[in-house]
Parts: C-alpha cells; sequence; structure tokens
C-alpha cells in the first residue's frame, strides 16, 4: 500500500466565473479504520486564499502549520497580502526543499487574486512541481474517479451557486467508488467579498 | 510523482540492459570471481557477482493492451461500446481494434485486459454458442451465457484468463440486461457498468447520470435509448482525454428486439 | 438412468476423488478441449505453481495485474428463533470500490444459506458446487441433507485445493432435523460450530455490536435491528465494507429475506433516533 493512501483523502479545487471553489472529503482513517471523520485538510491562508492538503495526514498538519507561518512572514515583512501564484512558489519552494525525502502531500491551491479578484487554481505533487490550470485540478486517492466526474461536468464561467453544484456532485461520486476517502464533504465557495463554506450529506461507509 | 516523459523507452532500453548484463554474468560464472558469499540457512550458497546477481527469467504468459468498455441496460435496449485503440506500454498497437463482440443476435459482450486471452475467451464463446445452437435448435439466451461465461473463467482459476468482461444484451422478457464479470468468473447482474483502464473514471458520472447517485429530490426518469448514447458518447470523450489507453475511435452497439445496429464516433487519437 | 445423467451420477463422484489428479500435468490440446466441453477439470499448464506463479499477477507492481474482490463484512447468529444471517454487499478491487451490489448471501436451497467472504468467484463457485451435491444426496436418501454434512462437503472439497490460493471465509446457515445450524467453513480446511460469527475485515467491529446486545432468548424483532446495527456499524467503520445491508432469517419452515436496507438511509435513520 502506497503512503499517499495510508490515511484517503480527495481534495478538488474548479474555477467559475469571478469565483473559485475547493472541496475535500473530510475522512481521517489509518488504513481500512476509519477514525474521524470531521478531519481538516482545506486550510486558511488569507480572505480569499485556501489550500487543500491530501495525503499523510501527519505531513498534512505539518505543512499547514509551515505555511501559516510563512504567509505570516511574509505579510509582516511586506504589509500586503499574498497573491495566490506566490504562495504557490511558497508552497512549491517549500515541498523541494525535502527533495529527496519528501513529504507525502499533494496540495491543491484556490484562491482569488488580492487586487484584481481573478481566480486562481493550481496543484503540485509532492516534490513541488506546480501545474497552474484553467479549469480544475484534483488530488487525493481518488484522482482518476475525480477527473472523470470533472471533466464531464465541468463548464467555463459558471457562477457561484452553479459551481458549487457541480463540485459537489464531482466530489460525492468520486469518493463514492473510493474506499478510502468520503464520510463526509466540506466545500468553500470562494467569491471577492465572501466566502460561503458548506458541508455536505454524504454516504457514511 | 509526476514525470515530465521518459528519458528512454522502458520496455525496449530494460530488455537491452538485461541482455547485456546476462552476457557479463555469464562472463563471472567462467571466471569464478565471487565477491561476497550469502548463505540462506540450509540451501546453496548463492554468490554474488560484481555486476549484479544471477537472475532468474520467467516467462511471462500476459500483457496489458488496455481498452475500456461499456454497457448500460434501459428498458428495452442495450448499449455495449468500447473504445478501439489496443496498445502496451506507450506504444499504440492498432487505432483500430473494437472490444466488442457480438455473440448472438441479441447478446454483446466487452471484453479488455490482454489481447491474447481475449481472442481465446471468444473463440471458446463462440464455439460452445455454436454447439449450444445445434444441440437445442435455438441461440443461448443472455443470462445463460452469463452463467456458461463465469464457469469457463473459473475452469481457469489457477491460470486465469487476463480479462475483464462486460456482457450486455436483453434477457428473456426483452429487458435490457447487463452482466459484469471479474476474470475468475464472479458475476453479477447490474444495469450499466464501465470496464477496463478508463473504468474508475466513467463508472462514478454513470451512478450519477443514470443511477442518480446523490441526487435528492430528482425525478428519475427512465433511461431513454437517445439519452443512453448521448451519456456514453460523452463520458467516452471524457475518458479519452484524461486515459491515455482509451481514444481513436468509439464504436456503440445497440441492442433492441430487431437486432444489434452498430454506430462509430470519433475519439481523441493523441 | 434418465435421471442419474441429468444429475452427472457416475461423473460427479468420479471427479471429485479425481480431483487431485485433475490438476496434475497437461498437454496444451487437452486444455483446449476441456473449455469446449462442460468439464470439471482446471486448466493449468505444466511445472506450475498456482501459487507462486500467481503471486507477481496478484501482488506484482506490473502493468498486467489482476485484483481480486475482497473486502467485507458477515455475521450470523443462532437464537431461539432460528438463524439470522446479515451481510454488506461493497466489492473492492484495492481502494478501488467494484461494486456496492454484490449479493454476499448464497441460496443454496430453501433451507441453506452460505455466505460470501474472500475471493467473490471461489465462494460462488464452490457453493454452487455444493448446492448440488446437496441435491444428489436429497434424491439419493429422500431426505434433506443436514447443515453439519453440507458444510463438511464443502470443507472437504476445498481442503483438496489447500495451498492452491484459493480464498474464501463461509458461513453455512441451515435448519435440519436437529434444528438451527450454523457453521464456518474456510478455504483452509478448517470447519467450527458455534452459535455466532461473524467474517471478514469488518468482522471486528461486527462483534462487537453483537456481544453487547447478544441473547440467545431474544426476539425476533431484537434479533433483526441486532444484525442490521452490527453490519452498519462495521460498514461505518471499515472502509471495505459498505453498500446495503442484505438480512434474512433461517426458519424451521426455510429461510425468508427480511431487509435490503441502504447504509446511506440507515445512517441518517440512526443519527435521528440518536438525537431524540
Amino acid at each position: 500500500m502506497s503512503i499517499m493512501s495510508y490515511n484517503g483523502a480527495a481534495i478538488m479545487a474548479m474555477r467559475g466565473k469571478d469565483c473559485v471553489a475547493i472541496a475535500a472529503d473530510r475522512r481521517f482513517g489509518v488504513q481500512a479504520q476509519t477514525v474521524s471523520m470531521d478531519f481538516q485538510k482545506i486550510f486558511e491562508i488569507g480572505p480569499t486564499l485556501y489550500v487543500g492538503l491530501p495525503g499523510l495526514a501527519t505531513d498534512v498538519q505539518t505543512i499547514a502549520q509551515k505555511l501559516k507561518f510563512r504567509t505570516n512572514l511574509y505579510e509582516l515583512r511586506e504589509n500586503r497580502k499574498m497573491k495566490p501564484k506566490t504562495f504557490l512558489s511558497v508552497v512549491s519552494n517549500l515541498l523541494y526543499e525535502r527533495r529527496f525525502g519528501p513529504y507525502f502531500v499533494e496540495p491543491v491551491v484556490a484562491g482569488l487574486d488580492p487586487n484584481t479578484s481573478e481566480p486562481f487554481i493550481a496543484s503540485l505533487d509532492l516534490i513541488g512541481c506546480p501545474m497552474i490550470t484553467e479549469d480544475f485540478v484534483v488530488s487525493g486517492t481518488c484522482s482518476e474517479q475525480m477527473y472523470g466526474m470533472c471533466e464531464s461536468l465541468w463548464e467555463p464561467d459558471m457562477s457561484p451557486d452553479d459551481l458549487f453544484e457541480t463540485i459537489s456532485q464531482a466530489l460525492l461520486n468520486a469518493v463514492d467508488r473510493d474506499a478510502v476517502s468520503g464520510w463526509g464533504a466540506i466545500v468553500h465557495i470562494i467569491e471577492k467579498d465572501k466566502v460561503t463554506t458548506k458541508t455536505l450529506k454524504a454516504r457514511m461507509d | 510523482m509526476k514525470t515530465l516523459g521518459h528519458m528512454i523507452n522502458s520496455r525496449f532500453g530494460s530488455h537491452l540492459f538485461d541482455l547485456l548484463s546476462s552476457c557479463r554474468k555469464n562472463f563471472h560464472i567462467l571466471s569464478k570471481q565471487p565477491k561476497i558469499s550469502v548463505n540462506i540457512g540450509q540451501m546453496d550458497t548463492v554468490e554474488e557477482y560484481q555486476h549484479g546477481g544471477p537472475k532468474q527469467a520467467y516467462f511471462n504468459p500476459y500483457a496489458f493492451n488496455g481498452g475500456t468498455v461499456l454497457a448500460v441496460a434501459g428498458e428495452d435496449f442495450s448499449v455495449v461500446a468500447s473504445d478501439t485503440r489496443l496498445s502496451e506500454g506507450f506504444s499504440i498497437f492498432t487505432r483500430d481494434n473494437p472490444k466488442t463482440y457480438n455473440l448472438t443476435s441479441n447478446t454483446v459482450l466487452g471484453c479488455t485486459g490482454f489481447h491474447g486471452d481475449a481472442l481465446t475467451l471468444t473463440k471458446v464463446l463462440e464455439a460452445r454458442l455454436k454447439m449450444y445452437e445445434h444441440e437445442h435448435h435455438k441461440p443461448m439466451s443472455t443470462k445463460a451465457i452469463a452463467a456458461m461465461l463465469s464457469t469457463i473463467l473459473y475452469y481457469k482459476r489457477f491460470f486465469p484468463y487476463y480479462v475483464n468482461n462486460i456482457l450486455g444484451g436483453l434477457d428473456e422478457e426483452g429487458k435490457g440486461c447487463v452482466y459484469s464479470f471479474d476474470p475468475v468468473g464472479s458475476y453479477e447482474r447490474e444495469s450499466f457498468r464501465a470496464g477496463g483502464t478508463a473504468s474508475s473514471m466513467l463508472q462514478p458520472l454513470l451512478d450519477n447520470q443514470i443511477g442518480f447517485k446523490n441526487q435528492i429530490g430528482v425525478d428519475q426518469t427512465p433511461l431513454t435509448k437517445e439519452k443512453a448514447i448521448f451519456l456514453v458518447k460523452d463520458v467516452f470523450t471524457s475518458a479519452a482525454e484524461r486515459d491515455i489507453y482509451t481514444g481513436d475511435q468509439l464504436i456503440i452497439n445497440v441492442i433492441t428486439k430487431d437486432g444489434t445496429r452498430t454506430e462509430y464516433f470519433p475519439l481523441r487519437r493523441d | 438412468m434418465a435421471l442419474a445423467d441429468a444429475c452427472n451420477f457416475s461423473q460427479s463422484f468420479s471427479n471429485f476423488a479425481a480431483i487431485p489428479t485433475a490438476l496434475g500435468p497437461q498437454d496444451g490440446l487437452s486444455d483446449f478441449q476441456n473449455a469446449l466441453q462442460s468439464s470439471e477439470n482446471f486448466t493449468i499448464p505444466q511445472n506450475y505453481d498456482p501459487v507462486r506463479d500467481m503471486k507477481t499477477l496478484v501482488d506484482g507492481d506490473k502493468d498486467v495485474k489482476i485484483e481480486f474482490d475482497h473486502g467485507t463484512t458477515t455475521l450470523a447468529f443462532k437464537f431461539k428463533h432460528g438463524v439470522i444471517v446479515a451481510v454488506d454487499s461493497r466489492a473492492t478491487a484495492g481502494p478501488y470500490i467494484a461494486s456496492q451490489t454484490v449479493k454476499k448471501v448464497i441460496e443454496i436451497n430453501p433451507y441453506l444459506l452460505g455466505t460470501m467472504a474472500g475471493g467473490a468467484a471461489d465462494c460462488s463457485y464452490w457453493e454452487r458446487v455444493l448446492a448440488k451435491q446437496c441435491r444428489i444426496h436429497e434424491l439419493r436418501n429422500k431426505e434433506r441433507i443436514s447443515v453439519a454434512a453440507a458444510s463438511k462437503l464443502l470443507a472437504n472439497i476445498v481442503y483438496n485445493y489447500k495451498g492452491m490460493g484459493l480464498s474464501m471465509g463461509t458461513m453455512i446457515c441451515g435448519w435440519d432435523k436437529r434444528g438451527p445450524g450454523l457453521y464456518y467453513v474456510d478455504s483452509d480446511g478448517t470447519r467450527l460450530t458455534n452459535d455466532m460469527f461473524s467474517v471478514g475485515s469488518g468482522s471486528t467491529y461486527a462483534y462487537g455490536v453483537l456481544d453487547s446486545g447478544y441473547n440467545y432468548d431474544m426476539s425476533v424483532e431484537d434479533a433483526y435491528q441486532l444484525g442490521e446495527r452490527a453490519i452498519y456499524h462495521a460498514t461505518h467503520r471499515d472502509a471495505y465494507s459498505g453498500g446495503t445491508v442484505n438480512m434474512y432469517h433461517m426458519k424451521e419452515t426455510g429461510w425468508i429475506k427480511v431487509s435490503a436496507n441502504n447504509v446511506l438511509d440507515l445512517h441518517y435513520k440512526y443519527a435521528e433516533e440518536k438525537k431524540q
């Protein structure tokens, strides 16, 4: 069994019209055993910037703390909010520092530019290779299932409501075909001046 | 880990390397210059030589040729579809090899995995169907074919056919039916099923769109033939975007009481 | 004569006696012939060790890989009013959920039920063979086979294949002259009888619930509740169990199917009850 699927996770982000969405499952498990169903995998970095961390749970929490530390330091020094693209570089650098003994996390970044409100989504591999896309990114134990769902459901310029429906359906149906992720889901819809967070009713098996 | 292309063609590259290293090994076996001796329990002493230890080469009776099949059952029809790409590793053998086999006028088999086993299996099936027809003066029903396929697969339990089978057709009442199999013959009747390399991409979407999973308060209208064909094209187009083993062309067999109609639809060719 | 033919009388018995030789080396020609006739011989190449040579296929890291369906929670318990059999319905291939609608209770005949855990094909095939043998027993002896005999028949069959990689953990449940019967049979050849068994990756969770609520003299309704809950809790905690909870009740008059409830509905029903 791969260490990337030791705890199980599924995270995806999607781009809409003037908004982005990021969603994750809520399971924390140890291989087959489900331990908790309210595990945090998406972390707030700024008012309109979120990062999702699927992978080994211990590394997820370590990385979340390290990223918070580095963004705080940046904001104190620069006295301005970090752009998503800059944040992507921070994540990439952090991961590449452990090139030969990596953190087992493949992050997803979603947010709006603090100045222009331009939507931004990206994902990285576990050693920090960044990938910025215009449609959606997925990461986690059921990435194939998520790709299948997103590839069919996603369309350009969705409104926040449509985006919520699309990302929810994409995530829920993907994790329902994966044994080690699911057990509830959480969705953040990020708009210019508000972030809506919803938890979804899901299969609990 | 993401990789950006491969530096060498792993398949042929490694074969060449095996050849070279086996030459070197032979040389050292002749000159008998052991570097390290490892004693494994009571067994013979295994000697390790300067350029790697001795290697036992096995014949691998299987290959993996990729491909995706999909079957959907409706009230009075069935759709069995597959892509037509046949590949191994990173190379494509042919862009025109359908993975669906018309067994009778109202049963179609979708078969992916190792093409050699798929050919043998369909050959055996064809012969068994002919024998049945001569004996009973009627074609075999889809249900009976499913049961027979299960035992044919299980008789090779200890040296399996490396194939994923999905059978689509009409049952005795004229209703659409789909049977899915694992490589050693465990089977189940379902109403829709994807198999092969992109099955994990197709299946969740089918659960959602045909099985109405995670849709609360939606009126569950029965699936029409047109919607089924539309969905099949849609999911295969999506799969071809992400799965390197799926693409080139889609073949769709629509089975109704009037027989089987075949339709083609282009997919990505890269 | 006709009946004997229909039942494969002579053939089936000589075949079972000949199982070990049927697995010996064969040439390719007869292999193909076996596939054409509905023979009960298994096709194996020469000098082939199923466990050794299938290892790379099953455990390997290669492209060529067979992932058998695994992972299950099944349970059965005897009580005053018979035997309760409850199972989940999930089949997984690695972490991928291959199916949520597997029938893991095999209806051998109106007085015998078998459960499936381990290799799905192994269980369904050999319990089908068992069904045939049980029918033959009935025709020969003019009475139903006992649960003890049926389970021993299965244990003996799979014992012939010991070490060849079969994987099954099954419970044979029934009702005969001696009353309710419950036997555990697995592919190692183990055969046990007791009041309560649970088999599969989620069995520990199921045992936890069963042990806390089980009483031999419990009512039928309580037994149904207990069986369903035990499977539900197992599906909740075990990643490789889920789908629907299928439940059967073995009575003196034969088995009945009690319920088939989706875990999705059960979860929110139980959550609602907890609030009150």
